[in-house]
């Protein structure tokens, strides 16, 4: 199991994390980022470095065999890395001269501003640079790219990720149930250089889309043949390498291209993937010096490596949040309780968010996950940034003096301890004398089998136990767990969430009631009908104002006028609306921010990860 | 080359079988190749049915596809017919095409694909390490006998029963702590240059102990023999007793271990193929489950049962043919 793509991160790590800033310059997310560079920089660049030396070569071990490298079809973060040493798109994340990773043209000319249409609609058009080649030697051409936008987006292909391409026109006609196969996307290659494409309104990541993946060019005649992304010989690419071989679940030589048209930029000559996902197997490789980079370490090695490596460990931002879910139609009244309806939901509201304030996440991070995560009191991860760029997360909640819906500071927690024992004594029945509550129903706690993810069930397992609310552990194999999960058979489960983009809805969007995502089963089941949300978007120029209506009558309402909103002032005020609707239901308890740990031997200089957690082996050089 | 060695093999095999052969012993190894079939068989059926019953599919994700999408990979693969539809298609296309159909996962490739370059690494692997096994382990079984209660013998048995009671896990992360990451003479990792040497060792150490302590054994008993007496009793010299009778008969044991070693080996082979990232069809296995790609599940269960079976009756054959005394029924 992979990486990301098994482990903890394995498990979440299937799951595909961009990040990141959008077109205005100087967001946090940025800056952030930018101080992460310099450290890295500072660490790799010894003096030695600096001399130029280079050997050509890096060994890499990101992960265990992708499912594919087809660009369309991959889905895996590790799968992402490798397609963007193997293919280019219209844009591409790299440094600029101060060192900070930003988004550039690839293959297009430049990353052009939108024309706005009459209807809404937004037009872009781009030229493509002179000289782009396939590494058969045939040119790249405008129709290439519609070519493989449609093909990514089509039904027929059926990818994972198909729905990046969402925010282009044409997009829902073409997947609607029963839809001709004629139908495609409106884009358009107006001759050999020239693309014209029309999105349903402007969306602030539309650049951050163009260096996805599943944006990369294709060539027909190539995606005839279906195997054509399993073996070397029938691995036709555009980018900076081609595939020289592929030694199944085994290693994926990239070899660098002479005749790519920014090939004097690209100063490593051979990239060596690596496929194990077997942590200890990756660091025994690292330290003896077999392999310069590793992405995934053994969790209960983190300390000891933090020490031992102190420039070599490396422990990034990611934008996801590892939460726990409640599901939504669990009773958690007493017997006794006559409360019904409106009213028992709104009570369950009050008592999952007290329980959420129970739980010591500064412990959670510094003793039993121990990767450097960041305690969490809000959904959207910290990386996502607001509309004048500082932190989406850091502007979340009702109180402005502090991060999130609630205090997560070490020094908060007693007081959080009393609020919480305080609201829950409304509802149960405490026992003074041992400062427990007797009536509190047992809850099982799913999770998914993983160290980590028990050792984390255990500590919330014992801190809970202390005011008499029990926990039950159960643990259940990866697809089993999923399934469980997303059928709502469950109380309490563990959860994680990695964005897709840099943009609060990749988070937001989940809740609708009919997302697949709805793990908490908010909206469906036995309270769909419940009327016991309320949202006023009437300070927004909005007509929404519903007291007591379903989730459906609220939450969805503020999720589609999130995504036809056009102003980004306002667009942010309803992300930040739909987000406190859904922190107060509770069934979203935040633990931490997810941390890309990876370890980057002290010879290698020029290394740098996209806020997509990307990895850019290129323009490394490797002083051995 | 290989060829001809593997001729002269069978003609060897095909002589001694012949020699012993009676139609009585031709029946039993017929019933025998039936009983295989027929275990393949409940094996491919049990794996199936058990295999779809289990919750999640190969399309589940953290990251739930929509359900236009599920049902496109379904229709495409088959998924959406009824259960008892995809398995009589499933044997028809194994036992008329030998097809094991495409990877869910691991898409644009075939199971067949898989499973052929899996088995090229697992094959060599397995193979060397049961020969290691089988010349190491006799040889010093023998010596063990023969230096009985001797120091030599006590080191070896010390040894050997550390090397039956390890897990083969434990034994390939120590092996791989010291010569790949404090002595670095040895690669960690499968797809280096020597990198399947750790592997090998790892794999051939608890079945290169069981024989060692078989052949010891059974040795002794061997030289407890009267025929043995007889011999020594004629004058014939020692080396020509240990070699041209007791060794011969004391290897009746060991091979009648062919079966659960070679059991063991592939089994050993998924823990360590793991450990030390080696391209084998044991890893392909474990993946496949967690990943539910049910053809690839079936088609590495199909091959990795079917050797296990075959071994175990070429175990009991030969065990036949170099024991006359036995009887098969």
């Amino acid at each position: 199991m992979k990486k990301k793509l098994l482990s903890v991160l394995l498990a979440s790590s299937m799951l595909l994390s961009l990040v990141a800033c959008g077109k205005d310059a100087d967001t946090s997310a940025e800056k952030e980022r930018q101080s992460t560079q310099k450290d890295a920089t500072e660490s790799t660049g010894n003096a030695a470095n600096e001399e130029g030396k280079n050997s050509g070569v890096i060994n890499v071990c990101l992960a265990s065999e992708p499912a594919s490298l087809d660009p369309a079809l991959n889905s895996s973060v590790d799968g992402a890395t490798l397609i963007t040493h193997l293919f280019s798109g219209l844009a591409k994340w790299g440094l600029n001269a101060q060192g900070k990773v930003e988004l550039q043209p690839d293959c297009a000319t430049e990353l052009t501003e939108g024309k706005s249409n009459p209807d809404g609609t937004v037009t872009y058009t781009y030229t493509l640079k002179d000289g782009l080649t396939w590494s058969d030697g045939k040119p790249v051409t405008a129709s290439d790219f519609v070519f493989a936008w449609n093909r990514a987006a089509g039904p027929a292909l059926a990818a994972d990720y198909g729905y990046m391409f969402d925010v282009v026109a044409g997009y829902d006609e073409m997947v609607a149930e029963g839809a001709s196969p004629d139908l495609k996307l409106n884009a358009e290659a107006k001759d050999d250089k020239t693309i014209e494409v029309t999105l349903k309104n402007d969306v602030p990541y539309w650049n951050e889309l163009l260096a996805f993946p599943a944006y990369m060019p294709v060539r027909e005649d190539v995606v005839a043949n279906e195997g054509w992304a399993t073996e070397p010989s029938t691995y036709v690419c555009n980018g900076a390498y081609t595939m020289g071989s592929w030694d199944h679940n085994s290693v994926i030589t990239l070899t660098k291209r002479e005749d790519f048209i920014d090939a004097a930029d690209i100063t490593m000559n051979e990239i060596n993937f690596y496929l194990s996902d077997d942590t200890n197997n990756m660091l025994a490789n690292f330290e003896n010096g077999s392999w310069e980079f590793i992405d995934d370490v053994p969790t209960n090695e983190i300390p000891n490596l933090k020490d031992q490596y102190p420039s070599e460990f490396v422990c990034e931002g990611q934008l996801g949040t590892y939460y726990i879910c409640w599901n939504n139609n669990q009773s958690l009244l007493p017997k006794s309780s006559t409360l019904s309806g409106a009213e028992k939901v709104k009570a369950e509201n009050e008592i999952r968010n007290a329980i959420a304030l129970l739980i010591d996440r500064n412990y959670i991070v510094n003793d039993v996950a121990k990767g450097g995560q960041v305690p969490a009191s809000s959904f959207v991860a910290m990386g996502l940034t607001d509309e004048d760029g500082s932190q989406f997360y850091e502007n979340a909640g009702p109180d402005k003096n502090i991060t999130g819906y609630f205090d997560v500071t070490e020094d908060a927690y007693e007081d959080n301890w009393t609020k919480a024992v305080n609201t829950l004594k409304k509802y149960y029945t405490y026992d003074e004398a041992s400062g427990k509550f007797t009536d509190i129903p047992t809850f099982t706690y799913l999770y998914n089998t993983n160290e980590g993810h028990k050792a984390i069930a255990e500590a919330v397992q014992a801190e809970l136990a202390g005011v008499g609310i029990n926990f039950n552990l159960e643990n259940q194999e990866w697809a089993t767990f999923l399934e469980t999960r997303k059928a709502g058979d469950f109380s309490v489960a563990r959860n994680g969430w990695l964005g897709d983009y840099n943009d609060p809805i990749s988070f937001l969007d989940l809740w609708t009631t009919a997302s697949g995502n709805n793990d908490a089963q908010l909206g469906k089941g036995a309270n769909a009908e419940t009327a016991a949300y309320s949202i006023d978007l009437s300070d927004l120029g909005y007509d929404t104002k519903i007291e007591n209506g379903t989730w459906a009558e609220t939450y969805d309402v503020v999720v589609k006028d999130i995504k036809v909103c056009t102003d980004p002032k306002t667009r942010y005020a309803l992300m930040h609306r739909a987000e406190d609707l859904l922190m107060s239901t509770g069934c979203i308890c935040p633990i931490y921010f997810y941390t890309d740990l990876y370890m980057i031997d002290d010879t290698v200089s020029g290394f740098f990860s996209s806020p997509l957690g990307f990895k850019y082996f290129m323009y490394c050089k490797v002083n051995k | 080359m290989n060829g001809y060695i593997l001729m002269t093999i069978i003609y060897f095999i095909t002589r001694q079988v012949g020699e012993t052969m009676n139609t009585k012993t031709l029946m039993y190894i017929l019933k025998r190749i039936l009983l295989a079939i027929v275990t393949i068989w409940v094996v491919i059926t049990v794996t199936f049915f058990v295999m779809h019953a289990v919750p999640g599919g190969p399309f589940t994700s953290e990251k739930a596809v929509t359900e236009s999408v599920e049902a496109a990979m379904e229709a495409k693969y088959g998924l959406d017919k009824p259960l008892h539809v995809q398995y009589l298609t499933y044997l028809k296309d194994i036992v008329t095409k030998f097809d094991f159909g495409p990877s869910l996962k691991q898409r644009g490739r075939t199971v067949n694909q898989i499973i052929a370059d899996g088995m090229k690494t697992s094959v060599k692997i397995g193979v060397i390490a049961a020969f290691i096994a089988l010349i190491f382990g006799v040889v010093f079984g023998a010596i063990a006998a023969l230096r009985r209660n001797k120091f030599v013998d006590r080191i070896i048995m010390i040894i050997t029963t550390a090397f039956v009671s390890m897990p083969s896990f434990i034994m390939g992360s120590f092996l791989l702590i010291i010569f790949a990451n404090h002595l670095k003479i040895l690669p960690a990792n499968g797809a280096a240059k020597n990198g399947l040497i750790l592997p090998i060792i790892t794999l051939s150490l608890y079945p290169m102990a069981y024989i060692t302590r078989l052949t010891r054994s059974s040795m002794l008993e061997v030289l407890g023999q009267d025929y043995i007496r007889t011999a020594k009793a004629k004058g014939v010299s020692g080396m020509k007793i240990i070699f041209g009778h007791a060794l011969k008969n004391s290897l009746i044991p060991v091979i009648t271990y062919f079966g659960p070693m070679l059991a063991y080996i592939v089994t050993g082979s998924i823990v360590v193929e793991q450990v030390f990232a080696v391209s084998g069809i044991g890893r392909s296995f474990v993946n496949s489950i967690t990943g539910r790609d049910y053809p690839l599940v079936m088609g590495t269960t199909i091959v990795l049962a079917t050797l296990i079976v075959i071994m175990n009756l070429v175990g009991d054959i030969l065990y036949k043919i170099v024991d006359p005394r036995i009887t098969l029924e």
